[in-house]
């Protein structure tokens, strides 16, 4: 079985030169591929402390082994680099076609260095790379900028672009491919600051595994498991749309900026009622439960509306932060941020942030353009998201998110401003789901909720064992889940197939008959690989100066008592963050200021780089 | 016989708050029986009309997911079986 570590290609816009490289077979035994591979080249090759909008910044787009093939729910891709929102480590995960497609093309690593003088895209075609001038496009917004580029380069082509708010360096701009976003941290921004609208891929199917046939077999079993399983059934039918069906009724729904746990209209706000306009649904590449559900206003101020989405926390994005009741409004933000190329939740966020410091007196009716901020008014709301995407008026401080906003702003405003890191909180009430809450203090590009979702606390999950949500005591469950994700992005498996019954047996055994490195069908094997992705970037973002000091919720999630409405966990707080944080450095090895320490680093391999971050 | 069958979050409200309930019953169908009785409210979100599983509704014994034919699956003293709506995200 031939070894089959990935291609990458390294291209540098600011002296035009491209470069092809395979990965060395030592960094795919330790790193497997995907978010392995991105922190790796990373934290290899980006000096500390620079700008992430400048030139020096690395952008890494990745697909995974598995990415492009008859295995399901494998092809998904991401984007690593050093966010502009955050100053720390940066991953960003995105579905549709444009994974696969870069597979088609050879390539399992783009990093993308310099700064293009005049705008640019990028073509890539398995006989080569040209950097192509890209002046027609610039201005465009994403779906214009995909449907140019396909007349241009053909059928055979799929698209990675950022819209309006990318070029405008919207901190939370985000890049999309078809209607789907890598949305988080602003990867969209660092594409923007180096003049790059787009990365185009024109290719066809081309299988790269290193045992065709073991993989083959196992991507068969694969499908049988998964076509039986209740949660793809249940995925299927739903996507996403019906997630808040459960957080209103545990009161997880986070309304009014995080002072409520449940909407008071959540009734209105039901999968049932967003079922009423859905039109149709849009899958990824090679899985079967096209989970992207398609919704179109038919009458009213939003008609005509049409978007892929929202998905669940766009709902809660563009319904829960400022308590508007209406499905349309939430259908027409979506659009515009899909089109205009933000993030769903830092958008939702920093509006919500905007309407309590209007209810507060901090902003004015002259300060936001005459707009009135009033909770339950939804207009407003979509009007801020195209002054963000364009940066007009007050949309230009939204442009900056929560934690730049408070501090522009001052008078007291920072207690109002949640985030993480100085990313924006995602739609799990931290107070009623504790062990989210704790992975959004401890996740390294800030408060996601990917990046070790709490199943237990909000679904039940039993596994590693079940938790009380309301407990502060699941350092080691936070642990599992942070290490089991990390391992999961190496391939790059869909968050939500994890539940579909397939990946504890097969993962593994698709990863090793791709890469034809067997030690990958070894369950522990992994989970070691997804520490020590977890613990290098940890190091990346220790060598930015960070330490303990930023793992911290907001003020309002640690002092201020949760309202839940109709819902159990009235009165609930976070109370004991210093107490976690000890449990949780001493089970990672890392030291009482939050440092993976020499021992845990040789543990892990990571050895040659513990002289990087030693007197930190 | 006993088996201890761990309701999820969401269902709880319909439960009066509870968390774990021991019952009796040798298949995972006669323990979700079992718990209906004593909690009636959760009929619907267990069961379809037709009599089969509530759709979204992953059932796991002793920590291991169970499927198909959930229902049917025989359960033994001391037995731990765990009701979760997996999503995972959003």
């Amino acid at each position: 079985m031939a070894l089959n570590t990935g291609k990458l290609l390294r291209l540098n816009l600011s002296s035009g030169k491209v470069a092809t490289e395979s990965v060395p077979g030592s960094v795919a035994a330790d790193f497997v591929g995907g978010r392995g591979y991105g922190i790796r080249y990373l934290y290899d090759e980006m000096t500390p402390g620079i700008d992430p909008l400048g030139e020096e910044n690395k952008l890494i787009i990745l697909n995974g082994p598995l990415a492009g093939n008859m295995a399901q729910a494998v092809s998904r891709w991401m984007v690593c680099t050093k966010s502009p929102l955050t100053g720390a480590f940066a991953r960003s995960v995105c579905g549709a076609d444009f994974g696969a497609w870069l597979k088609f093309a050879g390539y399992e690593v783009v990093i993308i260095e310099g700064k293009a003088e005049k705008p640019v895209y990028v073509h890539l075609t398995p006989d080569g790379c040209q950097i192509l001038d890209a002046g027609e496009i610039w201005g465009k917004d994403t779906k214009e900028t995909q449907a140019w580029l396909n007349q241009r380069h053909g059928k055979d082509t799929r698209t990675a672009c950022i819209g309006p708010a990318g070029e405008n360096l919207v901190k939370y701009a985000a890049i999309v491919s078809d209607r789907r976003t890598a949305g988080r941290c602003g990867t969209g921004t660092v594409l923007g600051s180096k003049n790059l609208k787009a990365v185009a891929v024109t290719a066809k199917r081309n299988i790269q595994l290193a045992d065709p046939e073991a993989y083959e077999k196992l991507a068969k079993e694969q499908v049988n498991i998964i076509r039986n399983n209740e949660g793809f059934q249940s995925h299927k039918e739903w996507g996403t749309t019906s997630t808040q069906d459960i957080t209103n009724g545990i009161g997880i729904y986070p309304v009014r900026n995080f002072r409520y746990g449940q909407h008071i209209d959540h009734e209105k706000l039901t999968g049932e009622e967003y079922r009423k306009l859905r039109t149709g649904d849009m899958g990824c590449y090679s899985c079967p439960a096209r989970c992207g559900k398609v919704h179109t206003v038919a009458s009213g101020i939003y008609a005509g509306a049409h978007s892929e989405g929202p998905e669940y926390e766009s709902i809660w994005a563009f319904t829960g932060p400022i308590e508007s009741n209406s499905i349309e409004a939430s259908i027409a933000a979506d659009q515009l941020c899909d089109d205009l190329g933000l993030d769903t939740i830092s958008t939702g966020g920093c509006i919500g942030f905007a309407y309590e410091l209007y209810e507060k007196g901090l902003l004015k009716k002259s300060d936001t353009d005459g707009l009135e901020l009033n909770y339950g008014s939804h207009e407003p709301m979509v009007a801020l998201v195209k002054k963000i995407a364009m940066r007009e008026g007050i949309g230009d401080m939204l442009a900056e998110g929560t934690m730049r906003m408070a501090a522009s702003i001052g008078k007291g405003s920072e207690a109002y401003a949640i985030h993480v890191k100085g990313l924006e909180l995602p739609a799990y009430e931290p107070r009623g789901a504790k062990s989210q809450g704790y992975n959004y203090v401890t996740a390294n590009i800030g408060a996601n909720h990917c990046y070790g979702y709490a199943a237990q606390d909000i679904f039940g999950a039993p596994f590693p064992r079940p938790t009380d949500r309301f407990s502060e005591e699941n350092a080691d469950v936070v642990i599992f889940n942070q290490d089991g994700t990390a391992s999961k992005e190496t391939g790059i498996a869909c968050g939500f197939s994890g539940g579909w019954g397939w990946a504890d047996s097969h993962f593994g055994k698709l990863l090793a008959a791709a890469r034809g490195i067997d030690d990958f069908a070894d369950n522990d094997y992994l989970n070691k690989v997804g520490e020590r992705m977890f613990n290098l970037e940890r190091a990346f973002n220790v060598r930015e100066g960070f330490d303990r000091k930023q793992d911290t919720l907001p003020d309002r999630i640690r002092k201020e008592p949760l309202h839940t409405r109709q819902a159990p966990g009235e009165g609930q707080m976070v109370s004991h963050q210093d107490e976690f944080l000890d449990k949780y450095y001493s089970l990672r090895g890392w030291t009482k200021e939050g440092i993976p320490t020499p021992e845990k680093l040789k543990e892990l391999g990571l050895g040659f780089m513990v002289a990087d971050i030693t007197g930190k | 016989m006993v088996v201890e069958v761990s309701i999820p979050p969401l269902l709880q409200t319909l439960a009066d708050g509870t968390k774990q309930i021991d019952v009796g019953g040798g298949t995972v169908s006669e323990c979700l029986e079992a718990v209906v009785k004593r909690y009636p409210r959760l009929k619907a979100r267990l069961f379809t009309r037709g009599g089969k599983i509530a759709k979204g509704l992953n059932i796991y014994i002793n920590g291991e997911g169970v499927y198909p034919d959930v229902l049917a699956r025989s359960v033994k003293d001391g037995d731990k079986v765990h009701l979760a709506y997996l999503i995972f995200g959003g």
